[in-house]
């Protein structure tokens, strides 16, 4: 148990440390044989536990003694006796033996420290060597996949397939029984022909290229000297003009109007298109008559219109200018008043377009009807006006004014197309804008905007668009109305100058309607307007029957014979002949009558104004209104002949004798007078 | 039928149905028009039920009278007499059911009839015309079997007195004359013209009008509407009408007159004129009554317009039927 402090030969170094081991430094230190007290050489041999067996003996030894001094103490022995000093003596041992123990265990924790940092550094050392080694792992990695990535140029380069290659290379660049191995080769090999064909083609377009120039410069040559040759031909074309006329084929003429005729708006020039192409079906039967019976030109400023289509990205231009202009002088003076620019805003949606078609159509006798058609612009509608030439002079009838008023000629044409109002419908809201009530106003400033001439300049408005066939359709019926209308119109015309002589002009033909003496005479052929002739008694039946427009002509004819005095109102379509006139009697005789009061007077209305097929004669119909007039007079004589016979005879002698022959006086309940005529026996019957 | 043709229309006879509930109507074109008087008449009705149900030309000339037997319509056009079916009418078909033509003597021209009556005893259908003489058919047969001549002039209008079997007829000649229809003799020739109570000379001798009912007979025309008494063949009351009468009935106590003038007069037996109730034609042709059905009682005057008024009460026009 005492401490065996072994002496051992330690040739190595001396282990100097911060810890506390007691070390003996030799004397020499550098000797090999030094006797070292070496305490840790000596700790390898203990055993620990051994050691912690003898620290608790020795502890309890320890307790032992002290108890025993205690004892001795307590038993009253004196300080420092032997069994004391022997004890504290033992003491002291044991506490030196507690001191080594201590620091034996101090050594070993020391030791055990010691031996772990040790390994622990290891440890760190091979960890650091294993990320080193990991990092690189990665690193080579990365480089692998990089690598790998790696596009070449060469593979955006088209190449033509293997088996295309294979065919075309030649041998030494394609080189097969190398590459059909080895794929890196092959892919050399393919890049080269490829290098080579790119080489080649290069060269041939270096030589298209050239010939191209060539070639160019050639065409320009030739455009040259085509163009030197146009002076010459205008030479050619001026000195053929007079063998044009001679030979009536206009062809320059017709080239200047198609060079015109485009700057025509799109209906005046489907119109124009259409005219011509009616003009040249039915005019001609020779060609070397000219008579067409319709021609049509183009009239109007060309420049204006040529302006009208340009491009308008300078007018805009020009409108942000002016704008600004006027901002800063509105500031200065003051602006036009709100009725000039309203004035201005008006004139501008009703501006017509600078050129205007002027459509001649010829009729049979010789007269011409002039229709010049206009197209405003901003409204998209066409409108017309019109002007009569004839071959002999009209005058002489007053009563004829109104019929060929060029305001008033074309009215009606189709029923019920009155060109008073426009037909397009959007142009209400344009009015509205500019305050524009009735287009009406304007209608003898622009033309009348009548339905038909929207159809033949292919305007139709429930669709869009202008469209040609419409044109066509409508050309050919209209142009023959017109002509009606036209011949109609101066038929009338020469007639009314006869019945404003008091001389009812009745043709040959039909002669056979009426019997051959005819006592009743007309006196008096007037024209009545509108007012004069609604305001009239016995004509408020036909009022109200609709029958009445204000658009209609009316006359007043007057029929004498002795005492008897017959007013005829009489009411003239504008589309006569196509309508019948009709004629509302008053008679005067004896007192007033009128259709109204009197059965029989009710019937000559009806004798006159029913029979169409009889009294229009023959086509087209234009005696209808003479005949008319004439029956009229041939039914008074009927009328007064046998109304004196019917009543009692006390009134002495007859005004009319009877001279008319008729089989019976009266018919029916409501004893109707024979009006019917009957040729070529040449008495009267009832119907 | 152009708005010309309807302003020159006029309608001269009308003739309802046996059951009462359609009107035949007969204008100056030869057309006759079937108007259901149940639409025109019931609470729903529309403009298109003021119009004819069926329109067709019947005749070539004026179809101055219309009669209705039990079953059939009766139009006498020019000159002849045309039945149709009341059943195919209603069914709007329009093939006559028979044809017949009295004989005439002249030739020239065809003679209008103005006035057809039947006989209910002896079923004989009376007609009256142009050719101044009546002619009796019997219905049955269809054979004319008798004239009864006279008359200097043409016949304007008949009357049968059932009680006497006394057949009256009126002319133009100005004569009222009385015959008697089993033997087809003349009985009584009155001569209106010549009674000065009656007498318009400024209008003429015609009678256009006669009506009787059972002693009773009303008279008109050139002369005045006169009521007369006829067994002791006199006038007792003279109606002051302005026009010339050319249709009369009894109805009640009442006398309804139309003529010339646009206006249906209301007449008491005393003589006086108790209401004119204006119309729309400006002169009246023909006045019916229908009396057969009570739901559609109502009168109908037509003359020279194309248009038929109908009076629900007799007092004012409700409504217009038009051609």
């Amino acid at each position: 148990m005492s401490s065996d402090a072994v002496k051992k030969r330690k040739p190595k170094v001396i282990r100097n440390e911060a810890g506390t081991p007691e070390t003996k430094r030799g004397r020499a230190e550098g000797e090999q044989d030094v006797l070292v007290y070496n305490e840790e050489v000596e700790l390898e041999g203990r055993d620990p536990q051994q050691d912690y067996m003898l620290y608790k003996d020795t502890c309890a030894a320890l307790a032992k003694l002290m108890a025993e001094i205690q004892e001795l103490k307590s038993g009253g022995a004196k300080v420092g006796s032997v069994e004391m000093e022997e004890r504290r003596r033992q003491c002291s041992v044991h506490f030196i033996t507690l001191k080594k123990l201590n620091r034996l265990a101090h050594m070993r924790l020391k030791k055990g420290r010691d031996q772990t940092h040790e390994a622990k550094q290891r440890v760190d050392v091979l960890h650091l060597q294993l990320q080193n080694l990991l990092y690189e792992v990665m690193h080579l990695q990365k480089e692998i996949s990089k690598c790998l990535e790696f596009k070449s140029q060469h593979e955006e380069i088209e190449l033509v397939s293997e088996e295309e290659f294979f065919q075309e290379a030649p041998a030494e660049i394609s080189r097969p029984h190398v590459t059909r191995d080895d794929h890196h080769q092959l892919t050399l090999a393919r890049l080269d022909w490829e290098l080579e064909q790119r080489k080649r083609l290069a060269e041939q377009y270096k030589m298209s290229l050239a010939r191209k120039e060539k070639i160019h410069k050639a065409i320009e040559q030739k455009r040259e000297y085509l163009s030197s040759l146009q002076p010459g031909l205008q030479n050619i074309m001026q000195a053929s003009l007079p063998v044009q006329e001679c030979l009536s084929m206009p062809f320059e003429q017709m080239q200047k109007q198609a060079e015109v005729a485009r700057h025509l708006p799109p209906p005046l020039y489907v119109l124009l298109v259409q005219a011509a192409a009616y003009g040249q079906a039915c005019g001609k039967t020779h060609i070397f008559t000219l008579n067409k019976t319709l021609s049509a030109s183009i009239s109007g400023d060309v420049d204006e219109a040529k302006a009208l289509s340009r491009p308008p990205e300078d007018s805009q231009d020009d409108e942000s200018d002016s704008d600004a202009e006027e901002e800063q002088q509105n500031t200065k003076r003051r602006r036009a008043s709100v009725g000039v620019q309203l004035d201005d805003k008006r004139k501008e949606m009703l501006r017509r377009h600078p050129l205007s078609l002027c459509v001649d159509l010829k009729c049979k006798d010789g007269s011409v009807l002039h229709l010049f058609f206009y197209y405003l612009m901003n409204l998209n509608i066409l409108t017309v006006k019109t002007k009569v030439s004839t071959t002999t002079d009209l005058s002489g009838a007053v009563s004829a004014g109104e019929l060929l008023n060029s305001e008033s000629l074309l009215n009606c044409l189709y029923a019920s197309d009155h060109g008073q109002e426009t037909p397009n419908p959007t142009n209400r809201y344009q009015f509205d804008k500019v305050g524009i009530t009735t287009f009406a106003d304007y209608v003898s400033d622009l033309g009348h905007p009548y339905v038909w001439v929207q159809k033949l300049g292919g305007l139709q408005f429930s669709s869009d668009g202008a469209q040609v066939a419409l044109s066509a359709s409508h050309m050919e019926r209209t142009m023959k109305l017109l002509q009606g209308r036209l011949q109609a119109r101066l038929a009338l015309h020469k007639q009314f100058s006869s019945l404003e002589h008091s001389i009812i002009p009745i043709s040959g033909e039909c002669q056979h309607l009426f019997p051959a003496k005819v006592v009743s005479g007309l006196t008096r052929w007037t024209m009545m307007s509108y007012q004069e002739f609604t305001e009239l008694g016995f004509v408020q039946h036909v009022l109200k029957a609709g029958l009445l427009r204000e658009t209609d002509l009316f006359f007043m004819a007057v029929v004498e014979r002795g005492t008897a005095r017959l007013l005829a109102a009489v009411v003239v379509n504008p589309r006569y002949p196509e309508v019948m006139p009709l004629f509302s009697l008053s008679l005067h005789w004896k007192g007033e009558r009128s259709g109204r009061t009197e059965d029989n007077l009710r019937a000559m209305e009806s004798e006159v104004n029913m029979f169409r097929a009889e009294l229009q004669g023959p086509r087209p119909g234009l005696q209808l209104l003479t005949n008319q007039i004439q029956r009229l007079c041939v039914c008074l004589d009927v009328y007064l002949e046998t109304e004196s016979q019917v009543c009692d005879g006390s009134e002495g002698p007859k005004e009319f004798p009877r001279e008319k022959m008729c089989l019976r006086t009266a018919r029916g309940p409501s004893r109707l007078k024979p009006f019917k005529y009957n040729h070529p026996q040449g008495f009267f019957s009832h119907r | 039928m152009g708005p010309v043709e309807l302003l020159h229309m006029s309608v001269f006879s009308q003739s309802f149905s046996p059951c009462g509930r359609f009107l035949a109507a007969g204008n100056n074109y030869g057309e006759i028009a079937v108007f259901s008087l149940s639409a025109a008449l019931s609470p729903d009705a529309s403009q298109a039920s003021q119009k004819p149900i069926l329109n067709f030309t019947a005749h070539d000339g004026p179809v101055f009278s219309l009669l209705s037997t039990d079953t059939h319509l009766l139009s006498a056009g020019n000159g002849e007499i045309s039945a149709w079916s009341w059943a195919e009418l209603i069914k709007k078909s329009t093939k006559a059911a028979w044809t017949r033509k009295p004989s005439y003597e002249t030739s020239l021209e065809i003679p209008e009839i103005n006035a057809m009556i039947i006989n209910p005893k002896d079923n004989s259908l009376i007609v009256g015309g142009g050719d101044n003489n009546i002619h009796i058919m019997d219905m049955e047969t269809g054979i004319f079997k008798s004239v009864l001549k006279g008359h200097t002039d043409y016949i304007h209008c008949l009357c049968f007195k059932e009680r006497e079997e006394e057949i009256l007829s009126g002319g133009e000649d100005g004569a009222v004359r009385i015959w008697d229809s089993r033997t087809n003799r003349p009985v009584h020739c009155i001569e209106v013209f010549k009674y000065e109570e009656c007498a318009r000379p400024q209008f003429g001798k015609w009678i256009s009008c006669l009506a009787t009912d059972s002693d009773w007979m009303l008279c008109g025309g050139g002369p005045s509407l006169s009521l007369w008494h006829l067994r002791s063949m006199s006038p007792t009351s003279v109606f002051p009408l302005p026009g010339c009468q050319r249709e009369a009935v009894f109805y009640q106590d009442l006398i309804m007159s139309v003529g010339e003038g646009p206006h249906v007069s209301h007449c008491l037996h005393g003589g006086t004129v108790k209401a004119q109730i204006p119309c729309t034609p400006s002169s009246l042709n023909t006045l019916a009554l229908n009396l057969k059905n009570t739901e559609h009682r109502v009168m109908t005057v037509g003359g020279s317009s194309h248009q038929i008024d109908v009076f629900t009460n007799f007092s004012y026009r409700a409504f217009s039927l038009s051609f």
